[in-house]
């Protein structure tokens, strides 16, 4: 009846073979092309805008408005940016903050769906959603009771508070994810393991998470992009400027009252590109993981 | 399985790496301020920019701070405004605190924030060290809070460095070339509005999302009102009535203004920032705002710009700027109490003009620039004649918000002004506190 | 029971971090507080305030409208084009391509949401943004619009955008779901003579049901944590025309600094939230019981 149950799916089947004489098009089909260009370029023109205003000088922008395209290559903006909030500070931070995070996070749901996706703990669905919650919390709640918590553990304003919490709360969607595979694990794998004389700490680690790493690396990624644009808890906990993250500094400086818009799009731009290497770096990883063991 | 192991093999030394960078990391902020007596550290918060008119000068405090204090070395952090708006009262009520910091004035929060004992009193050192004579009373309202946090009261729980308020912004190249003169009174300010709109221009830029909108319609108000209404308003010291003669003038004119074409209907999603820029790129002949445009205007506008005060009124918004507070979790307050000290200073004053903002303890001779003359002495002229009322959001915590959307419906004409009176009213008695 | 170690980490970080933080929020929702000092108890007065309380509700409408703009909508859009792609441009214009355009249309999930809030503020503004000067380009002038200033408009613009930064996430999990789809289902069903609507409604659509299921569900939960979409559009404007509740709370906890009120509103949206994940999730189970 449950919820992991309704999850288990037969195998995996080889991806479709290209057969021969498939390859062969119709007009219909290049319309479709055409159409998805179009809609992809749509979808990355707000980029291009920001990237447009975060390479004009002040003047150029009051003059000519935001929408239009740059005389030449202006990276004062930029500059001024990356010094006035240590932007190399910032990035450190965030790195090690999501970092973390992604890392923990997958240990934590590697533990929690071992137990309720392998072990088929008693009440394992009402143990899934009430984890769940985690993830469904409105994350304003948690902010005054956390900023309590953590004064009276002397972890408030340090990055441990911040990972802590992001652990918890991104380890919820992992546990949901990764048992709803684990259910469906061929079980006389694991019986073969057992038989050689592993026990269950030996069978998870040497058999379970290798064979599960397609998913695991799907987490790591998701885990990793998600913390690194939280804003809300990071600007409670993290008060100092070196602690802050990336996400911060630029929601910071946003709400300032006189901040130019080309200043704006550079702290923009500098906030994109981290994510968007990440993302180009795992694209390929990432959809391998998810075609073969995400949701099953 | 060799492949498998060299995975975990992989995410376990990933783990153990960030692991360890983020213990190494975490662990210089637990690091005890000043350490020891020997170097002591004067830890100080403030969110303006750095090329502001306040950046600028408070830099300058820092160093002369510094050399006169030798074996002191001031920690500058820059903070965003929302920033501190959203978590000054946690950081106060924690170990963290800084030193010194600016803050916002206010009954919602400096206010808020000395009624719960979080702030210092510095009354002695008023007094002592003479600031109470260096800021006019008019705006030493909001430096001074009673024991319910309403300002105005008879404790000292901040000091104001420099002083805001709002005026036109007119473009006086657009002036001449539809030869329209500067108004003088409101009747030649409509006449002139009226030239404008009727060649299609549309004569007041305005940010309907943010605080312009409700900065006209309180500026209209106050042209109908006296000192009392204003202090009934922001001080509670009377009943206030949203369908008395100055709100209901207020709100019909601020409708009319947009039907008539004086202000833009579409202005209702504009953000101020965006507002500003237009009126830089000469889109608007004139911009009803604040003094902190000005070093902004003089560096980008290219086109020949003046400023006057918003015709037939006494009263106009402003206020003494953002305070200096020292947090009762402060570990070195007399340094903090001597870096006011040095803030309040002539030069430190004087730069803050020459920056293009507006110091509370001005002294207009020592200006040279004819433009920022005018804005010091100004200045000088409606506080002395109490002529600073304020702002509209100030008497209950989040009528800003309010604020912004009711005028947002009075610009798109979605309510009719008695309604939007009628639900402000509501509103402002909901907050106020009992 | 074995297993049952494996779990105490888990159980124990989550007691910290989330169950004892909303215990101490249901308390707090039964106060008067401004943050600091000492809360004082009202008992269940912010719940009948709550009740009377009609920007509370109207918040729960314009939530509807974003459950369409962040869920059903884009959900249904990925479907279609997660089979494009799939069917289409991966069979016939090779693997590699349909890749590149998936990567394309998922970008601006990767947007921290700070900054795609100030891009799209840019594109609707009316004098000066890209969607009312496009508009006059094709002769469609008088269709221009102060799009996010205008009530009537202000929630679907909302929604538009949302959808826009929403597209990516189904996308990725539907494609991912239809390799998995045996081939051998669409050649009996070409050879049948089966239309392409019908092959995708009867055997995609059906197959990749698991998908379906946890798309709407973990978008659904994500529309009720908007705050900072909304916080970055609009501020919940224009009069208020576009708030939602965790926007609601969020003012009440920061701006209006009356705590223990948005306690209360953060309690009532997590309850909803619950109930609506155990409904769900039920549902889903039956579909699943029936579907065997």
């Amino acid at each position: 009846m449950t919820l992991l149950e309704a999850e288990r799916r037969p195998a995996v089947r080889p991806p479709a073979k290209p057969v021969p004489g498939r390859r062969r098009r119709n007009p219909s089909n290049y319309v479709v092309l055409a159409a998805l260009i179009v809609l992809a370029l749509v979808m990355l023109i707000p980029i291009v805008i920001v990237a447009f205003n975060a390479l004009k000088t002040p003047q150029e922008y009051s003059n000519n408005g935001p929408l239009a395209v740059p005389h030449g290559l202006n990276l004062d903006g930029v500059k001024a940016f990356w010094t006035r909030v240590d932007y190399g500070e910032k990035l450190l931070n965030s790195v090690i903050i999501s970092g973390t995070v992604a890392v923990l996070g997958v240990i934590l749901s590697i533990l929690n769906a071992y137990a309720l996706g392998i072990g088929r703990v008693a009440g394992r669905s009402w143990l899934l959603v009430l984890l769940l919650m985690a993830n469904l919390m409105p994350q304003e709640a948690l902010v005054y009771p956390l900023y309590y918590l953590s004064k009276q553990l002397g972890l408030y304003d340090t990055r441990y508070s911040v990972i802590i919490v992001f652990t918890v709360i991104q380890s919820a969607f992992g546990t949901y994810l990764l048992s709803s595979v684990l259910v469906a694990f061929p079980r006389p794998l694991l019986e073969a393991a057992r038989i050689d004389g592993a026990n269950r700490w030996q069978v998870l680690w040497r058999i379970v998470v290798p064979i599960s790493r397609p998913t695991i690396v799907v987490l790591l990624v998701f885990f990793f992009i998600w913390t690194w644009n939280e804003f809300l808890i990071p600007l409670v906990m993290l008060i100092s400027n070196e602690n802050q993250t990336v996400s911060v500094a630029l929601g910071v400086l946003q709400g300032q009252r006189l901040m130019d818009a080309t200043m704006s799009s550079a702290s923009a731009l500098l906030g994109i590109i981290p994510t968007l290497v990440f993302f180009l770096i795992f694209q390929r990883t990432l959809s391998r993981g998810i075609t073969v063991g995400a949701i099953k | 399985m060799f492949k498998a192991r060299k995975g975990a093999a992989l995410l376990a030394t990933l783990a153990a790496v960030t692991l360890t960078a983020a213990a190494c990391g975490g662990s210089d902020s637990d690091k005890p301020a000043g350490g020891g007596t020997q170097a002591k550290e004067l830890k100080l918060w403030h969110y303006e920019g750095p090329d502001s008119a306040m950046g600028v000068a408070w830099n300058q405090a820092i160093k002369e701070f510094e050399a006169a204090h030798p074996g002191v070395k001031v920690k500058f952090e820059e903070k965003g405004f929302e920033q501190i708006q959203k978590t000054a009262p946690m950081v106060l009520n924690s170990k963290d605190a800084p030193d010194i910091m600016e803050y916002n004035k206010g009954n919602a929060t400096a206010g808020l924030l000395s009624k719960q004992g979080l702030l210092t009193d510095l009354t002695p050192q008023v007094t002592k060290r003479g600031w109470d004579k260096l800021v006019p009373a008019n705006v030493q309202t909001i430096a001074k809070y009673d024991s319910r946090g309403v300002m105005g009261g008879d404790k000292w729980y901040g000091v104001p460095n420099y002083a805001e308020y709002l005026q036109v912004f007119y473009n006086k190249d657009t002036f001449d070339k539809y030869k329209v003169k500067v108004p003088a009174t409101f009747d030649e300010f409509t006449t002139a509005m009226d030239t404008f709109a009727k060649k299609g221009v549309t004569p007041l830029a305005n940010a309907g999302a943010e605080y312009m909108a409700q900065q006209y319609l309180y500026q209209l108000a106050l042209s109908k009102a006296d000192p009392t209404w204003v202090s009934n308003y922001e001080r509670y010291t009377g009943k206030v009535n949203f369908h008395d003669p100055a709100w209901t003038y207020a709100a019909t004119t601020l409708s009319d203004w947009v039907k008539k074409g004086y202000i833009a209907k579409n202005s209702v999603s504009i953000k101020a920032e965006d507002a500003g820029t237009q009126f830089i790129a000469g889109k608007f002949p004139m911009l009803f705002s604040g003094s902190w445009w000005f070093g902004r205007f003089q560096k980008e506008i290219k086109f020949d710009w003046g400023t006057f005060a918003w015709p037939g009124s006494n009263m106009t918004l402003g206020s003494g700027g953002n305070i200096w507070v020292v947090p009762q979790g402060s570990k070195n307050k007399d340094l903090a109490y001597d870096f006011i000290d040095i803030t309040m200073k002539k030069n430190i004053q004087n730069a803050l003009a020459a920056n293009g903002g507006v110091p509370v303890a001005a002294d207009a001779s020592a200006i040279s620039d004819a433009k920022t003359k005018e804005l010091v002495q100004n200045y000088n002229t409606l506080a002395q004649r109490n002529g600073l009322a304020y702002y509209p959001d100030w008497p209950v915590p989040g009528f800003y918000d309010t604020l912004v959307s009711q005028t947002q419906k009075l610009i798109n004409g979605s309510a009719s002004p008695d309604k939007v009176l009628g639900d402000l009213q509501k509103a402002y008695d909901g907050g106020v506190p009992k | 029971m074995a297993y049952l170690p494996y779990l105490i980490p888990g159980l124990l970080l989550f007691i910290g971090v989330i169950a004892v933080p909303f215990a101490m929020n249901i308390g707090i929702s039964f106060t008067r507080w401004a943050g600091v000092g000492t809360p004082e108890w009202v008992g269940l007065h912010n719940y009948r305030e709550l009740v009377k309380d009609s920007e509370f509700w109207a918040s729960f409408r314009h939530q509807i409208a974003l459950v369409f703009g962040m869920s059903l909508i884009p959900a249904l859009i990925g479907l279609v084009l997660a089979a494009m792609l799939t069917d289409v441009i991966g069979k016939r214009f090779g693997a590699r391509t349909a890749t590149v355009l998936r990567a394309c249309i998922y970008v601006p999930q990767l947007l921290p949401i700070v900054v795609a809030g100030i891009v799209w503020s840019w594109i609707l503004a009316p004098d000066t943004g890209a969607a009312n000067k496009l508009l006059q380009a094709v002769g469609l002038g008088s269709l221009a619009h102060d799009w996010l200033g205008d009530p009537k408009t202000a929630m679907w613009s909302v929604m538009v955008v949302m959808v826009w930064f929403q597209i990516g996430f189904p996308l990725v999990i539907f494609m991912s779901g239809m390799q998995r789809v045996d081939p051998a289902l669409y050649e009996a069903a070409e050879l049948d003579g089966a239309s392409w609507w019908r092959r995708f409604w009867h055997i995609t659509v059906t197959q990749i049901r698991p998908e379906i299921f946890v798309v709407l569900l973990i978008t659904t939960i994500y529309s009720l944590k908007s705050f900072p979409q909304i916080y970055v559009l609009t501020k919940g404007g224009p009069g208020g025309a576009t708030n939602v509740p965790s926007y609601y709370s969020f003012q009440n906890f920061f701006d209006k600094t009356q705590v223990g009120y948005g306690a209360s509103v953060a309690t009532v949206l997590t309850a909803i939230t619950i109930v609506l994940a155990v409904a769900f999730i039920r549902v889903q189970q039956r579909t699943e019981v029936e579907g065997q």
